[in-house]
């Protein structure tokens, strides 16, 4: 025997599916959009880096880096990752109330602790782990693979570094001093090895390129 | 249910519309700049300005970044591996350097020289400088009387050099933009920092532009 109600009640019954379909397709779309979005950023997680040493990179480096890679047409750009401040090229807003102008008064401290920043901050968990091991393998490092094209790594200025111009042995010679010691302690400022003067040399080749 | 095969012409028919669609879009692609940041960089540009200098020449938009549109991207039929203008002061738009050596250094020790014409724009083709590779040293030197007999003819009234070198840009009107010297720009190219300075050295500047005033097209090194 068939059973059929009267058109009321077939009416909200049908009512009564569409809203719990919808009901559904909604609980499904906001679990699926939960899901797909990232969580809220931690603003309390804080990531210890092993920085190498600031005072070598002041002294030897940064202008040999600056007057390599900080170009406005290169490195020397707001829109970088890798973003370097100095005197030929991009200048550092915040400082002497942003009147600083490209190709005019030296780099200042600022723009050096800026640059070292910018650098550090490409993977500061591989230059953690870099310094962990005290410089072994430094090519592991984007900062290194991208200049030497290191295993076809592309990098949009060409290949900017080799492996035997003076400029790359600088660099390498400043990641190679330890600062800290086999079990993970810090080793003092005042007690860390300085470069030497085959590595000096190097950096003063490489600043006075081309 | 049994299936029917598409015939030997519906498929052909079918192929053959696939291909010409592909032929379209590539067609399509190639003539039109798609390159979204290009076109907003040329369309930037505006139009040309006829009270300053005779339009689609050789003299045309000084102090703009010529190798945007003098590119592969276009839409100019000429393309050029570097080029710019050369201004006497840091701030007059009207004071170009005629005749002025741009010289060029790349990194395997290959030099090359350019003349700047009466508007003071300069451009190498690729054919022009066949071994450049960046980075690349410039200077720029303006003479009393490039190519003249006397024997100051060709002494320096000013010379410069980048402090840096170029790194891969081939407009040196994108690092060095016009009516912006801060701490993005260096400014305009110039032979002299300051107006004044301009004014006291008196330069040379041609009335009109082009003109018939007999001209030295080659550098020093270059005439045999």
């Amino acid at each position: 025997m068939k059973l059929s109600l009267p058109r009321s009640l077939r009416s909200a019954s049908t009512s009564l599916r569409s809203a719990f379909l919808l009901s559904a397709a909604s609980l499904g779309l906001a679990a699926a959009t939960t899901l797909s979005c990232a969580s809220t950023p931690d603003t309390d997680r804080v990531t210890d880096v092993i920085i190498p040493d600031f005072d070598t990179y002041v002294q030897y480096v940064d202008a040999y880096l600056t007057r390599r890679c900080g170009t406005l047409d290169c490195h020397g750009q707001p829109g970088r990752a890798y973003r370097v401040y100095s005197r030929e090229g991009y200048r550092l807003y915040s400082i002497q109330d942003g009147g600083l102008v490209s190709g005019q008064q030296p780099t200042q401290p600022e723009e050096q602790r800026a640059n070292f920043q910018a650098l550090i901050s490409i993977e500061p968990e591989e230059m953690t782990r870099l310094m962990a091991r005290q410089g072994q393998n430094p090519n592991l490092l984007l900062f290194l693979r991208k200049p030497l094209r290191f295993n076809g790594e592309r990098h949009k200025g060409g290949p900017s570094m080799a492996e035997d111009d003076p400029g790359y042995r600088c660099v390498v010679a400043w990641l190679s001093i330890p600062v800290v010691d086999g079990a993970g302690v810090p080793i003092p400022k005042a007690q860390r090895a300085k470069l030497s003067a085959n590595a000096v040399r190097s950096c003063a080749d490489a600043t006075n390129f081309p | 249910m049994q299936q029917t095969q598409p015939s030997l012409r519906t498929r052909i028919g079918a192929a053959l519309l696939a291909s010409s669609g592909m032929a379209f879009l590539a067609g399509f692609g190639n003539s039109c700049n798609l390159d979204p940041v290009h076109r907003a960089g040329v369309t930037n540009l505006g139009d040309e300005n006829a009270s300053q200098y005779p339009v689609q020449s050789e003299y045309h938009r000084p102090g703009e970044p010529c190798a945007l549109c003098h590119s592969k991207e276009g839409p100019a039929g000429t393309e050029y591996v570097l080029a710019g203008t050369i201004f006497w002061g840091p701030d007059r738009y009207d004071r170009r350097v005629d005749q002025a050596y741009v010289r060029i250094g790349g990194p395997e020790k290959t030099t090359k020289c350019f003349v700047t014409n009466c508007n003071g724009n300069f451009f190498v083709k690729a054919e022009d400088y066949k071994n450049l590779k960046f980075p690349l040293l410039v200077s720029v030197e303006r003479v009393n009387l490039p190519g003249g007999p006397g024997p100051n003819d060709e002494k320096s009234i000013a010379v410069r050099r980048m402090s840096g070198h170029i790194g891969r840009e081939p407009s040196c009107a994108t690092c060095h933009i016009l009516g912006l010297r801060d701490f993005g720009s260096p400014g305009q190219i110039r032979l002299f920092d300051t107006e004044a300075a301009v004014d006291t050295a008196r330069p040379p500047i041609p009335k009109n532009c082009p003109n018939e005033e007999p001209r030295q097209t080659l550098c020093p090194e270059d005439r045999f």
